[in-house]
């Protein structure tokens, strides 16, 4: 006989017994989701799934307390923006002390793939994530949301704040436990990178 | 040849000529000493103290700007001794330096933030409230100055006293409230004040043109020629996203060293305006019909064939040697009259407009279509033939030469006038085919500049819409005129031109290399820069 082939009996009934172990499992998940407690299914869009604060959500731009947002337009987050979603455009504020602002701070929702990337690179705290998560539009041009909306607190903050920077309680652990795996795993201790050679910076200007 | 003197540093034998000094002789074997006062193109200051070397048999630490290299010295660089100068002398500039990066425009390129990532103290052990504050944000015109970033160089002193001779900078103060500043905050006035945001190696005088407008890390460098007078300054054109964002001088000693003018910086701005022509016209009646390029070709070569030996051809010296090259060629095959000195540019040529770099004749190629022997009618030969209506058919290979007077005036006595424009000229309403023409930024190609050196221009972005290199338009009209040339590219056009005139016999476009080839003649014996 070939290798590969297969023969299955068919001379053999299976009876009733599988069956019977079936429509039982199937008459338990009945009587379970029409009188139980712990339901899978939840009334969306009234009721919400539960999320954790870690949750890489729609982004929120901070603001200063004068209302002014708190991002100095260093396109830190436009630069490790793994899917080039993010588009800013810098202007000069009044204030010296600031110097520099976005005048335009453009996510394209349907591009991002919310890794929290800019949330990291971001120096200033000036872009964190909510867990805002359904994003409903009838064009594509409405799912480019501005720095107006971005900064729409009240509304993006109403299932609460997700993955943030200043959130140490959230993070301390996660970074902990990935030293320590480094450590473990590689003989790594992060602290002061190694040096370069000679030849690695550009020819002076 | 001079006396040589032979060491070694960082293990690498090394013969240079007497005088060289270290952080040179390390240069030419591919070692970069960190610095922040020495510049190539500036005397030597050595105050900066970051470019200190271990040298063998010497007891303290030596500067390596300004050590030359003496018989059998031997110069480690890389040392435990030299890192950790490097790094206590990186502390002493950053004790007061503002954690300004994030606003800073000079982030990406600044050497404070390069020499941090290889030998800085990470750790700072200076609290941010403790460091002196001096004045940021101030407006010097064209440059905008923060002191608070200086690392008091004197690169910019230097610049102003033996580049310009302008003296505008000086410093201010004593012991760390040293700043520098102009008298009184007056404005920089002089042309060449870009070139303070190039020589400053930190964010304390930054561009007002370039200010926010980009991060640095984004643009992309492509090495052209500045198409803004005869000197032909080598830079690089930096772009992202198909749009020139500035331009930079690149070093080239025999032309412009590390300089550029404000005049030829601004270049950029005419790249893409929204004047541009984008798409091939001809006239219906009172009104444009807007077309395919071939279309108007085919229209111009049907009005050239109609008009045997009736047709004019005015070159334009802002055109690249290529395109100079294959419009001669046209006319040679239209039998037509041919000449460029529209305004008599090659007189000007070899006059200084100040004794830096611009020069008053404000074309790039001037000396190329000289060369190439364009200058053969006469101007005012072909304009009184179109004033006598001799002229049936007459090809214009700019719109800018619409802008003198007197060939406005020919042009309209014309019955069929074609101008290659890149860009919209309100005397365009005179002509009857207009063909898009790619501006330099967009077109590989070669100038010849007042010294006679011929110098390589690079494509850095697409042209827009329908518009096309002026040689391409020009050879696709010898084409239709009968026997097409074979021409995939501006370098093929260049061995046409190695082989057809004889300065530039033997020439090719990577002969002419990144900074370009002197060739022989009147010119090359100018006095330079």
């Amino acid at each position: 006989m070939a290798a590969g082939v297969i023969t299955v009996n068919r001379d053999t009934k299976p009876g009733l017994w599988p069956v019977m172990l079936g429509m039982g499992l199937v008459f338990s998940n009945m009587i379970k989701t029409m009188f139980g407690k712990e339901l899978a299914t939840i009334q969306f869009p009234e009721q919400k799934r539960p999320t954790s604060s870690r949750y890489r959500g729609i982004h929120v731009l901070t603001q200063r307390e004068d209302g002014t947002p708190k991002c100095v337009a260093c396109y830190m987050c436009a630069t490790v923006c793994p899917a080039e979603c993010i588009f800013i455009e810098a202007g000069e504020r009044p204030e010296k002390d600031i110097e520099k602002y976005p005048t335009r701070f453009e996510i394209d929702l349907l591009r991002c793939v919310y890794c929290g990337f800019c949330v990291d690179a971001c120096p200033e705290e000036a872009i964190v994530m909510s867990r805002e998560n359904d994003l409903v539009g009838t064009t594509r041009a409405e799912l480019i949301i501005d720095r107006d909306r971005l900064m729409d607190r009240g509304k993006l903050m109403e299932y609460g704040a997700g993955y943030r920077p200043s959130d140490h309680d959230v993070r301390r652990p996660v970074r902990i436990a990935a030293l320590e795996r480094l450590k473990r795993e590689h003989g790594i201790v992060p602290g002061m990178p190694e040096p370069r050679s000679g030849g690695g910076r550009p020819a002076p200007r | 040849m001079s006396e040589t003197v032979r060491a070694t540093i960082d293990g690498k034998a090394i013969e240079v000529p007497k005088g060289t000094t270290v952080i040179q002789a390390a240069a030419q074997i591919g070692i970069d000493i960190p610095r922040f006062c020495y510049h190539e193109d500036l005397p030597i200051d050595g105050n900066c103290r970051m470019c200190l070397v271990e040298v063998e048999k010497m007891p303290k630490l030596q500067i390596a700007c300004n050590t030359q290299v003496t018989e059998g010295m031997v110069v480690h660089t890389e040392s435990d001794k030299a890192k950790q100068a490097h790094r206590t002398t990186l502390e002493f500039l950053l004790v007061n330096h503002p954690i300004d990066c994030p606003v800073c425009d000079q982030a990406g390129e600044c050497y404070l933030q390069d020499q941090y990532m290889d030998v800085g103290l990470h750790d700072s052990k200076v609290e941010p409230e403790e460091k002196v504050h001096k004045r940021k944000v101030v407006d010097l015109g064209p440059i905008m100055l923060d002191a608070e970033r200086c690392v008091l160089c004197s690169r910019c002193l230097r610049f102003e006293e033996h580049v310009t001779g302008t003296n505008s900078f000086e410093f201010r103060n004593r012991g760390d409230h040293t700043q520098i500043a102009t008298f009184e905050d007056r404005p920089i006035t002089h042309n060449y004040a870009w070139n303070l945001a190039d020589v400053c190696p930190v964010g304390a005088l930054l561009s007002h043109d370039f200010r926010f407008k980009m991060r640095v890390w984004f643009l992309e460098p492509t090495d052209s020629v500045c198409p803004g007078c005869s000197t032909g300054c080598n830079i690089h054109v930096d772009h992202r996203d198909e749009e020139v964002h500035r331009l930079r001088p690149r070093r080239n000693v025999e032309v412009n060293k590390s300089w550029m003018c404000d005049i030829g910086r601004v270049e950029y701005k005419e790249i893409a305006l929204d004047t541009r022509v984008t798409a091939a016209r001809v006239r219906r009646g009172a009104g444009w019909e807007e077309t395919t390029v071939a279309t108007a070709l085919d229209l111009v070569t049907e009005k050239i064939l109609a008009a045997p030996r009736a047709s004019a051809f005015l070159a334009t010296p802002q055109a690249t040697n290529e395109d100079v090259y294959m419009f001669r060629l046209l006319s040679e095959r239209a039998g037509g009259m041919l000449d460029f000195r529209v305004g008599n540019p090659q007189e000007r040529t070899q006059v200084r407009e100040d004794n830096v770099l611009l020069r008053a004749d404000r074309n790039p190629n001037t000396t190329g279509c000289v060369d190439q022997g364009i200058g053969r009618s006469g101007v005012d030969a072909i304009l009184k033939a179109c004033a006598s209506e001799a002229v049936k058919v007459l090809v214009l290979q700019g719109a800018e030469l619409l802008a003198d007077p007197g060939v406005a005036a020919a042009a309209a006595k014309v019955p069929f006038v074609a101008v290659m424009a890149s860009h919209e000229h309100p005397e365009l309403a005179k002509a009857h085919c207009v063909l898009p023409a790619a501006v330099w930024a967009e077109v590989d190609g070669t100038f010849t500049n007042y010294q006679r050196r011929v110098q390589r221009i690079k494509r850095a972005v697409a042209p827009p819409g329908a518009a096309v290199p002026r040689w391409e338009l020009a050879a696709g009209l010898v084409a239709r005129l009968g026997e097409p040339i074979a021409l995939s590219s501006a370098r093929d056009v260049f061995a046409l031109i190695a082989r057809d005139v004889k300065v530039y016999s033997g020439l090719d476009h990577r002969l002419v290399g990144a900074t370009g080839r002197a060739l022989g003649g009147p010119a090359a014996a100018e006095a330079r820069v």
